[in-house]
């Protein structure tokens, strides 16, 4: 459909051109010169890792960023958006992830807000998109009851009626079920058809072969691969977008640590977590055991349902199939707390909403899951001191006092506290959620230290992170998830970053 | 037989339907309750409330909440009589309410829109200061002896109906239409329903803040206008706790606190309904003291069912993408499995 992509296009059908675009956040850069653009009719798939970058590029190009420097180029013009209104003034219109609607208003008034016209005009065409592009029900009904995929329509006709040349697609597929996919594939095709470019961002690299006519993949805010998809292969892709690292490097970290694992691999007494056929907001038929004093790695991009299903197994969020069983008793109606006290912990990703007081002291945070312990039956104000001071000094947390403020202690440390949370209850299994994202490398350093530490006295670990390198580095198995399902299981023996790339971007594997 | 089910869906609707049932009970108790006179009596009373739950509306539907409507008034009122008791005309000392329930308005916009401010503590804030300029503008005192020509306000008849309620209903219809027609009063729907969306949209988010924050101010100014001319003299409290029964009025008629629905219905018939229920109790010889107790639980009652039917329409929804989420997608044409076996 999109003839003769390439350098000779550069002048013909050209929607938009992006060069050498810089943006920073915190002093800290994100983009670092992208160059890239956009042909008349062509779907041009961005494919990154988690914090590569490509939403930022692409919330520069539709206003709701603004870029540090560098050029963006429209219909032959250089412009500038200070807002998303500037931007669909030119044209371009992205679709976020999560649609955002509004949900008191009708679906026609949800699609024209906001737009200089006058409404009567409109109607017909909005009703003419919403034929043309299947969407169901009337356009005059309220829109909170709406599915996902006619949420996401709506956000597309929002598009269309505002004169889009280019589409910006954030990850449409992430919440749409099998039918919607094809479905949305569909609409896609149509609208390239008529000229529209897409730009389409996704994790699943088969979706993104299926639909698109040119790749390219963002890693560390540089573009460092760009090619028509059918001359592309997935391998390619892939290989593009793992770290530019020396593979004696590498595979020297791998193979220092084979021994140690191998040996706490090969021991499998009883699996101390049992997890059978696990269904919930965001996974699906998930089974997989835990050993005593093993690390197991759970890889995946963000959004593969790893967190979800940390919160269903621990009873933070309800599950709709499928049973825990925890040192060999089915665990029903559970709790953090309730789980706490059998012996399963949970250190939670996000540390500031769920896992640390800010405003009080470090003991408050350090000892509030074993208050029960501590308290006679009043909270004896000595033990409660010992306790944090004991933890303090274990995990080597840079603290005057275990009286400090924790909002006062670095993001590493204020992450020790939590962990000292968790550990202080003395958990047979600790699942930790990313327990380095915003750590500095000394603190990381020692929570990898602590994890070795814990291996070594039995305890078992489920590790969910997004840094594969990380994974490999300390896990004694990995289970790779992609779209909410065990994709792969990697033993110690076969680490690859290359084939768990390949897992948690959806490519088959067969191990 | 959908234009009827959809009315009913209307909470505006679904109270004042309720509010003329009560009516016509406490009428069959008490047929004194039923007369014209009485029935006129009440909507006069309801005046006030009105107006203030009016503007607390465009508030609320932006997701905000203004809790110094009832000060706002307050100090407008003193305003009023001041400025007409040093000899200003009707109409002149009129401006001077609007122009200082503007003010009080702009205080609020700015500190919201501008500063970001929770409204709350922004409201709270602007609450302590009006009503502490009450005293110092007046030296302490009440302001009385409003004169005449301010108390004739209330007096004048059309159709030996007073001006003020035509006046008041007037004032609703426009409303009512203006936030039908202008686009740019319109956007107080979509910036109190999902401000990120808006923000997505290039919607003016802090101007329309601003503004709601400013037309809340004005209509206490309006409000303030019938408050001297009714009662035709101002005490220090005047306005006080009137706040709580503006949002009570807002959210009865069935404007959301969670932002983005309502209309000018709805204050009108929740101000209606609230001042009703005084005077019904009267009638029903309940001691005037079980007043804000019943008011209150009719409100819990109203909000609680309101609650609830939203909590069960969010549970559906969260199970729809429950169900979505969780399914992974491999290729839908013969061709592309292929191509990803071959991978």
């Amino acid at each position: 459909m999109s003839l003769d992509l390439g350098k000779q296009t550069n002048t013909k059908g050209q929607l938009a051109s992006l060069f050498s675009i810089w943006k920073f956040f915190g002093g800290i850069p994100v983009l670092k010169g992208v160059d890239i653009d956009i042909v008349a009719g062509e779907v041009h798939a961005l494919l990154g890792g988690n914090g590569s970058g490509k939403s930022t590029l692409m919330k520069i190009l539709s206003g709701a960023y603004q870029k540090d420097s560098g050029n963006i180029i429209v219909n032959g013009q250089s412009v500038n958006f200070p807002d998303p209104q500037t931007a669909h003034s030119y044209g371009i219109y992205l679709v976020p992830q999560e649609p955002k609607i509004f949900p008191n208003m009708t679906v026609f008034d949800n699609i024209i807000c906001g737009m200089k016209v006058k409404e009567s005009a409109f109607s017909e065409r909005v009703e003419a998109y919403a034929r043309d592009l299947g969407f169901e029900g009337s356009i005059m009904d309220n829109a909170y009851s709406l599915s996902i995929a006619n949420q996401q329509l709506l956000e597309i006709i929002r598009g269309l009626v505002r004169d889009v040349r280019i589409l910006i697609l954030d990850e449409p597929t992430s919440t749409l079920a099998f039918k919607e996919v094809s479905a949305l594939f569909e609409r896609i095709k149509i609208l390239t058809k008529r000229g529209i470019g897409v730009f389409f961002i996704s994790h699943r690299i088969n979706e993104i072969f299926e639909i698109s006519d040119r790749i390219s993949v963002l890693r560390d805010g540089n573009i460092v691969f760009t090619k028509d998809t059918r001359n592309c292969t997935a391998q390619e892709a892939i290989k593009a977008m793992l770290p530019a690292l020396d593979d004696d490097e590498s595979t020297e970290i791998s193979s220092a640590k084979l021994e140690a694992k191998a040996k706490v691999t090969a021991d499998k007494s009883e699996a101390i977590l049992r997890i059978e056929h696990l269904s919930g907001y965001g996974f699906s038929d998930v089974s997989f055991s835990v050993y005593e004093g093993e690390v197991l790695g759970l890889a995946g991009v963000v959004g593969a349902g790893r967190t979800e299903l940390a919160h269903a197994v621990i009873g933070l969020d309800p599950f709709s199939r499928g049973k825990v069983v925890f040192k060999g008793v089915e665990l029903k109606n559970r709790s953090p707390l309730k789980c706490l006290e059998v012996g399963l912990g949970y250190v939670p990703e996000d540390r500031y909403l769920h896992g640390i007081f800010l405003d009080l002291p470090n003991k408050y945070t350090i000892t509030a899951a074993v208050l029960s312990q501590i308290s006679k039956p009043l909270i004896s104000k000595k033990k409660e001191e010992n306790l944090a001071r004991e933890f303090i000094k274990n995990l080597n947390i840079k603290a005057n006092s275990a009286d400090q403020i924790s909002r006062t202690l670095s993001g590493g440390n204020q992450q020790k506290v939590v962990l000292a949370k968790i550990l202080s209850a003395n958990p047979s299994l600790v699942i930790l959620d990313e327990p380095t994202r915003g750590v500095d490398a000394k603190a990381r350093l020692d929570i990898y230290k602590l994890i070795r530490e814990l291996q070594k006295k039995g305890t078992s670990i489920i590790l969910i992170s997004s840094d594969l390198q990380e994974i490999i580095q300390e896990s004694s198995r990995i289970l790779v998830m992609h779209a909410g399902r065990i994709a792969a299981e990697f033993k110690s023996s076969n680490f690859d970053l290359e084939k768990i790339t390949s897992a948690a971007f959806g490519l088959g594997v067969s191990i | 037989m959908k234009f009827w089910s959809n009315l009913l869906k209307k909470r505006e609707v679904v109270v004042l339907l309720l509010l003329v049932l009560m009516i016509i009970g406490i009428s069959l108790i008490n047929p004194d309750f039923g007369k014209i006179d009485n029935l006129h009596g009440i909507i006069a009373n309801a005046l006030i409330l009105i107006l203030l739950s009016l503007g607390e509306s465009f508030v609320i539907i932006t997701k905000g909440i203004d809790v110094s409507v009832g000060a706002a008034m307050g100090f407008a009122a003193v305003c009023l009589g001041l400025s007409a008791n040093s000899g200003a005309s009707v109409p002149l000392a009129s401006f001077v309410a609007i122009s200082a329930g503007i003010f009080s308005g702009v205080l609020n916009g700015v500190g919201v829109a501008v500063f970001n401010v929770p409204p709350i503590i922004m409201t709270l804030g602007s609450m302590g200061v009006l009503r502490g300029l009450m005293p110092v503008l007046t030296g302490g005192s009440w302001v009385d002896s409003v004169p005449q020509s301010v108390k004739n306000i209330a007096n004048v008849k059309i159709l030996s109906i007073d001006a003020i309620i035509w006046a008041t209903l007037i004032i609703v219809l426009l409303t009512f239409i203006i936030l039908k027609m202008s686009k740019k009063a319109r956007y107080v729907y979509p910036v109190g329903d999902n401000e990120e969306g808006a923000f997505l949209l290039g919607l003016p988010i802090k101007r329309t803040k601003f503004l709601a924050y400013v037309v809340s101010g004005c209509f206490a100014g309006l409000a303030a206008i019938l408050f001297v001319s009714q009662l035709s003299f101002i005490p220090m409290q005047a306005g006080s706790g009137q706040e709580m029964r503006a949002i009570a009025a807002s959210v009865l008629g069935g404007v959301s606190l969670a932002g983005g629905v309502g209309s000018p219905f709805g204050p009108l018939v929740g101000g209606l309904f609230l001042t009703s229920i005084d005077s019904m109790l009267i009638f029903l010889k309940i001691p005037a003291f079980w007043n804000d107790a019943v008011a209150g639980m009719i409100l819990l009652v109203v909000v609680l069912f309101d609650f609830t039917i939203r909590k069960m329409v969010e549970k559906e929804n969260k199970k729809q993408r429950m169900l979505g989420k969780s399914t992974s997608y491999h290729g839908s044409t013969p061709q592309t499995r292929k191509v990803m076996e071959e991978l």
